[in-house]
This record gives structure tokens, C-alpha cells and sequence, in this order.
């Protein structure tokens, strides 16, 4: 006899999501693209520049978060675990103009820009990339961290087609979930996936020599992601970087392969416990000396910025977004 | 048949937010980390050799899980040439009618911490059955008396205070207690040292059992093993199948990497038994039960380890040497204790919870609370890839087995 569970609503509505729409929060391809206005990328070339989407919808997640834990009046987790239903509607999946109500323009704008930032970090280091705009799809990285790896087997084949329109030999990610499953899951559910799978920071890396010296006062703490530090291996490589931008490094007690997670990867079933881990990392990153937080994963960058306490005067941002500074000056 | 798991997710989230905002947790657990740290740092350090001897552990360990029937008879057929009874247990049930059977009933047990005696709640099912039980460890004592589970597997009542202890020891002995550590250390040794030698039953779990000679290995550092195995007339083990390795050698092997990773250089003691006690004294005639037990019994416990070992994915979990060392690292651990858990705690609890005590309706909840962060990985002796484990337990948890 098969035993079937029910599960969490909210699992449901990220893997419907995800397989109706392309994204975990059924953001359209034009809102995601939107930050690549007037860049003029081509569609075909041989480096692939792939966001999935994900510095994107941060926003959107907190607010969906938010959003189903205010739609009941009882407790907090209740409301996160069975209260979505009023939320779904059966055509469009979640009815985003109710979940998304909530989310702050400048959140949105900063987080949109991170991907804008990073196509202009990579273009002024000389390398030149196409991107597939509102056509491209999320890796499925979510499906497969929450066990919908079957599904995942059969979404994957919608991204791969979109991958392989553009030509490209190469992918470079910006986020260490799309480049893990390209990486390690993909090539075991796709015949023949043999693209060359780097990241935003190998790149950078590879160049490093080309990047301008920054006038930064004062040290930065890398949080290492755990995906990057662990599954990818790439840590030392962000304190090259920095050491090549002239930027003083400080350590965190817990770094490198041991680094501790920013409790991102439960939001959405834990809200609660995954702000309590957070808030501990951005302290324990505070005991290297340096205030100034930087990190090379979304989840990890809204994780730790939700974890800042409220008059935090801890700075968190992006490698991504640290790096813009050179372009602009 | 569909389950309907939202509730226990429900539940489950509250319990571990309740536990996040307990401040005995968060000051026991933030002390215990930082000393866990640093001492096995420290003892690493000092023996070198470690690191390299656990990849070899790993190694031996894999190719016992592999051979686990036959490892099972040879040690069994040793148990009995020592002139001790081994019994095997398929599961749950079995396991504490054997153990009924041997003991009876209105009998004073004195028992040794176990992580398999949690499993099978064994103190409850004797205790239930009109015997009188005694937790012998000081940890799991203070939980006895407070009715309470434990919080970790190395540090059971890790949660507990010492203001809280001395609440509950004043209770019990009818006496003022003060929160003094050293006194209620010393009310304990008082109380017990009546029991030890009273007591018609010893139960100890064992951590390593070699299938060659039927050496029960038990590591501990208050010295309570060797007294509730030494002085009643009965010895009882109860031990996991997965804890037996070929030989003698590999096992002080396996012990010492255990040790080692539960931060000690060297543990207080280490205890090996393999069978009743005897003398050849007078002309060289075997007489059993001299100074210890008369009789030597092994229960060893299946309860669905041997299904475990069978898939591909899961057999590696029983490589598990129970150091507690991932626990430690953890950082859903850090802040919720044994919460995380169910009676098998953490990352790899949640894979000994789905297959052993509490199955897919408690592993769920728990599978999807592990940030799959891997650090675990990192501190485990034995690599054990719970990530991938807890990641194919989502799977099954969606999609049914």
C-alpha cells in the first residue's frame, strides 16, 4: 500500500508555482528581466549570464511569508502551515496582487538591481554574455531541496530548452542554489548536460587583476554561503577578490567550509526559528570586528538582513553590490 | 491512505519556537558549544592519529553494515561460548518481551544510559510491569525524576540548570538540596551506592560489541556502568545491531574514535564484558558468578536497523558512532536542543526517526527543519551524508514510499 501524506500548503504552492510559472512565486518573465532594460543583451553567445530570478523575488518571499502569516488572526506558524488557502486561486496559483501588496519599492528596486549590478561588474572586467530576458526560467533548485524531485525531472526539460536556445557553452550564476543543481542534480536528470557551470564569483576571480583598487575605510566579515563554501568549494576565492580590491578581510569565528547557515533555507516552513538563526549569525559575524557583512548568495543576503536586530548599525550587502562600487567610481 | 501531516507540522513549529525562547536552553547550549569546541580542538590536537584512524572506522564500519547477518551470528555464537544467552529482537516488542522474560517481575534495576533503551522505552515498559528502575546515570537521573526526555545523546539533561536540579532533588529526598553542583553530585552517589548493591538486575547498553571474541565495549566516565554491570547478580545488554564490528582490535579502534569525538582524550573508563563473572580458584573447577553477575545476557535489537542497511541511500546513518559531536555543530540544534528531534535528536536523528522509533509521521516535520547546510558533515567522524538522506526523505515524504 503507498502512503500518501498531506503536506504544508505553502510546499504546494512554490512547486506549483514553480512548474506552472517558471518561478517559486509565479513572477512573470518581464518583471523578473526588467533590471536589463537598455542593456541591450544578445539572446545567443557563448557565455550564458543566468539570474533564475532569485535576487528577484527575495522581496516577494518575505512578503509572501508575511502575507499567509497575517491571513490568520491565531497563531503565527498556524496561519504560515494551513492559512494560504484563501490565497490560491486555482487558474493563476497564488493571487500575487494580495501577497505582494505589502512589499516596499525599495526592496524590490535593490534587490532588481543586484542583477544589473553584477551584468555591469562582469562587463567591465571584459567579459561579454547574452541573457535569455523574459524568457528565462528558474532552475528548480527549490524542487529539489523540498523533495519534488520528480516534478523537478520534468521541469528541468523546459530550462534546458530555454538554456540551450542561447548557444551558449558556458553558464555563469549568480546564485550558488542554480549553479549546485546545474552542477550536481541536472546532469543526472538530462542526457548530455554539459555545460561548463561557473559562478558570479569565479569570474570575477579569474579577472581579478583587472578590478581597481577601492578607497573602502575600515574591514569587511565574509559570510560564506554554505552552498558556495561547501558544495562548490569556492571561499578562498572571495578573499582574493577582496584582497585585490585592497579591502581588509576580518574573520568570522565560524568560516570557510565551517561556516555556520544564515537559517535561510527554512523560511518559508519555519519563519520564526529561521530569524532566530539568522540573528545569531550576523552576530557571530560581528564578533570578527567589522560591521560590514558581505556574501555571495541571495537567501543568505535577506536571511542576514532580516536578521540585523531593529538599529542594527551592521551592514549587510551583496559581493555583488560591494564590487558596483568599483564600476561606478 | 493519505496521512494528513499539516497539524504535526503545526505543532512541531511551535515546539521548536518555544524551545528557541527558553533561555536554560539557550545558556546550556551556547556554554556546551563553545567548550565542545574548543576541547575537541584541543583533543584532536593531541592525538593526531584521529582523524586518519576515523577514516579507517569508516571504512570497517561500512563493510559491517554490509556483512551485518553474518557479523550478527559469529557474534552471537560468542556470546554463548563465553557461557552467556544472546538473544536477537526483530523488533520493538520483542526486544522488551526479552527482556521481561529474563527479568520478572518486583526486581530493583539498576541501568545504564542507553540511546536504544529511549528507543524502546524500556524503563517505562519494566516500570509499568511492577519493577522498580533506576537511571544510574546523573544526566538521565535528573530526567527520571523530572519525567522529562533527553536533549542530547551524550548530555542528556544538558537543559537542565542547577538551581532546577536542586529543586527537584530536594523534592525527592525530602531534604533540603542546595544548587550546589558538588552536593547534588554527592546526594546522587549516596543514593545510588545502596541501589548498585541491592539491585537484582544490571542493564547497560554497549557502544561497540566485536563479533570475534563477543567483547561488549561501554564507554563512560562516572563510573556508574561499572557498577550496575558489576554488582547485581543479573547483567542484561541491550545493543543495536549495528554495533558490531569482526574483531576485537577494530573495535578498541571504533572506541577510541568515539571517545575522541565526544571530546575525550580518554574516557573515564572503559568497560569490557564479555560474559558472567567466574573463578578457577579452587582446583581449577569454573564457578560462575564470583565478584560480578552469574549471568550475562545480550539482547541484540533489529527494530528496523536491518531494513536500514539495505538501502542505499540510508544504510550509511548506521555508520553513526553516537559521539553527538554533529549535534554540537548544528545550527537548528544550537538553538532548539533536543526539540530537534524525536527520540533521536538532529540530522541524523530525523533518518533514525523515520526507520527506527517514531517513523515518516515524526521525520517529516523534522526533515524539513535540517537546513541541509552540511556542517554536520564536516564534524562527523564518519562523513555521513545526512543532507542527501534528509533531502531523499523529503522525497518520500511527498511523493509516498
Amino acid at each position: 500500500m503507498t502512503m500518501k501524506n498531506k503536506m504544508p500548503m505553502v510546499l504546494d504552492i512554490i512547486s506549483d508555482n514553480i512548474i506552472k510559472h517558471g518561478n517559486p512565486l509565479a513572477l512573470k518573465g518581464s518583471e523578473a528581466a526588467a533590471w536589463a532594460k537598455g542593456l541591450d543583451l544578445p539572446v545567443k553567445g557563448e557565455l550564458l549570464f543566468y539570474t533564475g530570478g532569485e535576487y528577484q523575488m527575495l522581496p516577494f518571499i518575505d512578503s509572501l511569508v508575511k502575507t499567509i502569516t497575517h491571513v490568520d488572526q491565531g497563531s503565527k506558524v498556524f496561519s504560515v502551515m494551513m492559512g494560504v488557502r484563501n490565497l490560491i486561486e486555482k487558474k493563476t496559483g497564488i493571487n500575487a496582487e494580495k501577497i505582494y501588496a505589502s512589499v516596499l519599492a525599495k526592496d524590490k528596486d535593490r534587490y532588481n538591481s543586484v542583477c544589473l549590478k553584477a551584468a555591469k561588474v562582469l562587463q567591465g572586467l571584459g567579459y561579454e554574455f547574452c541573457y535569455a530576458g523574459n524568457e528565462e526560467l528558474y532552475s528548480g533548485a527549490l524542487l529539489y531541496e523540498l523533495g519534488y524531485l520528480e516534478d523537478m525531472r520534468e521541469y528541468v526539460e523546459n530550462v534546458v530548452e530555454v538554456v540551450k536556445k542561447s548557444g551558449a557553452k558556458t553558464i555563469v550564476c549568480l546564485s550558488p542554489h542554480a549553479a549546485e543543481v546545474f552542477k550536481f542534480v541536472y546532469p543526472k536528470m538530462v542526457e548530455g548536460f554539459d555545460f561548463e557551470i561557473v559562478t558570479f564569483v569565479d569570474l570575477v576571480w579569474q579577472r581579478r587583476d583587472k578590478l581597481t583598487k577601492l578607497q573602502f575605510p575600515g574591514a569587511v566579515v565574509i559570510h560564506d554561503s554554505c552552498r558556495l563554501a561547501r558544495e562548490l568549494g569556492i571561499h578562498q576565492e572571495l578573499r582574493d577578490i577582496l584582497d585585490s580590491l585592497g579591502v581588509e578581510v576580518k574573520e568570522a569565528p565560524r568560516n570557510r567550509d565551517w561556516t555556520t547557515c544564515c537559517g535561510g533555507p527554512i523560511k518559508i516552513l519555519f519563519p520564526e526559528l529561521s530569524h532566530v538563526i539568522g540573528s545569531r549569525r550576523v552576530n557571530e559575524l560581528k564578533e570578527s570586528g567589522s560591521e560590514h557583512i558581505l556574501t555571495s548568495c541571495p537567501y543568505c543576503l535577506s536571511a542576514l538582513e532580516g536578521g540585523r536586530a531593529k538599529g542594527d548599525s551592521a551592514i549587510v550587502e551583496d559581493l555583488i553590490e560591494f564590487l558596483y562600487r568599483g564600476v561606478r567610481a | 491512505m493519505t496521512i494528513d501531516l499539516r497539524k504535526d507540522f503545526v505543532d512541531y513549529a511551535k515546539s521548536l519556537d518555544k524551545a528557541s525562547e527558553d533561555p536554560n536552553i539557550k545558556k546550556a547550549l551556547t556554554r556546551a558549544v563553545s567548550s565542545y569546541r574548543s576541547t575537541v580542538a584541543e583533543t584532536l590536537e593531541r592525538f593526531p592519529h584521529t582523524a586518519e584512524l576515523a577514516e579507517e572506522v569508516r571504512e570497517l564500519k561500512s563493510q559491517s553494515i554490509a556483512n551485518l547477518d553474518k557479523l550478527l551470528e559469529q557474534a552471537m555464537a560468542s556470546v554463548e561460548r563465553n557461557k552467556g544467552k544472546a538473544f536477537y529482537a526483530k523488533d520493538h516488542e520483542s526486544a522488551l518481551e526479552i527482556a521481561l522474560g529474563i527479568i520478572g517481575t518486583n526486581k530493583t534495576v539498576v541501568k545504564g544510559k542507553s540511546m536504544l533503551g529511549e528507543e524502546l522505552l524500556l524503563r517505562e515498559y519494566l516500570e509499568e510491569h511492577g519493577n522498580e528502575v533506576w537511571e544510574t546515570d546523573l544526566g538521565e537521573f535528573i530526567l527520571q525524576l523530572r519525567k522529562d526526555r533527553p536533549m542530547h545523546i551524550v548530555s542528556p539533561s544538558i537543559h537542565v540548570p542547577r538551581e532546577q536540579v536542586a529543586e527537584v532533588f530536594s523534592k525527592f529526598f525530602g531534604k533540603e538540596v542546595p544548587p550546589d553542583i558538588a552536593e547534588e553530585v554527592k546526594v546522587v552517589r549516596e543514593f545510588m551506592r545502596e541501589k548498585y548493591f541491592t539491585a537484582e538486575i544490571g542493564i547497560s547498553g554497549a557502544n561497540v560489541v566485536a563479533a570475534d571474541t563477543g567483547a561488549m565495549v561501554i564507554i563512560e566516565n562516572e563510573g556508574n556502568v561499572r557498577l550496575s554491570t558489576g554488582a547485581p547478580p543479573v547483567h542484561i545488554v541491550i545493543v543495536g545491531i549495528e554495533k558490531i564490528v569482526p574483531t576485537f582490535q577494530e573495535a578498541m579502534k571504533v572506541a577510541e574514535v568515539t571517545w575522541r569525538y565526544a571530546q575525550y582524550g580518554i574516557p573515564g573508563y572503559v568497560n569490557i564484558i564479555s560474559g558472567p563473572s567466574k573463578t578457577g580458584d579452587i582446583e581449577k573447577v569454573t564457578t560462575y558468578g564470583a565478584h560480578g553477575p552469574k549471568e550475562f545476557y545480550v539482547i541484540f535489537v533489529d527494530n528496523g536497523r536491518s531494513e536500514m542497511a539495505k538501502q542505499e541511500t540510508f544504510s550509511e546513518a548506521l555508520h553513526c558512532l553516537r559521539c553527538g559531536g554533529c549535534m554540537y555543530e548544528c545550527p537548528v540544534f544550537q538553538v532548539t536542543a533536543g526539540h530537534f528531534g524525536h527520540i533521536y535528536m538532529g540530522g541524523i536523528g530525523t533518518i533514525w526517526t523515520a526507520f527506527v522509533a517514531g517513523g515518516m509521521e515524526k521525520a517529516a516535520p523534522m526533515a524539513y527543519s535540517c537546513l541541509r547546510c552540511g556542517r554536520c558533515v564536516e564534524r562527523c567522524p564518519m562523513s555521513i551524508n545526512v543532507p542527501a538522506m534528509v533531502g531523499e526523505l523529503r522525497k518520500r515524504s511527498i511523493y509516498g514510499e
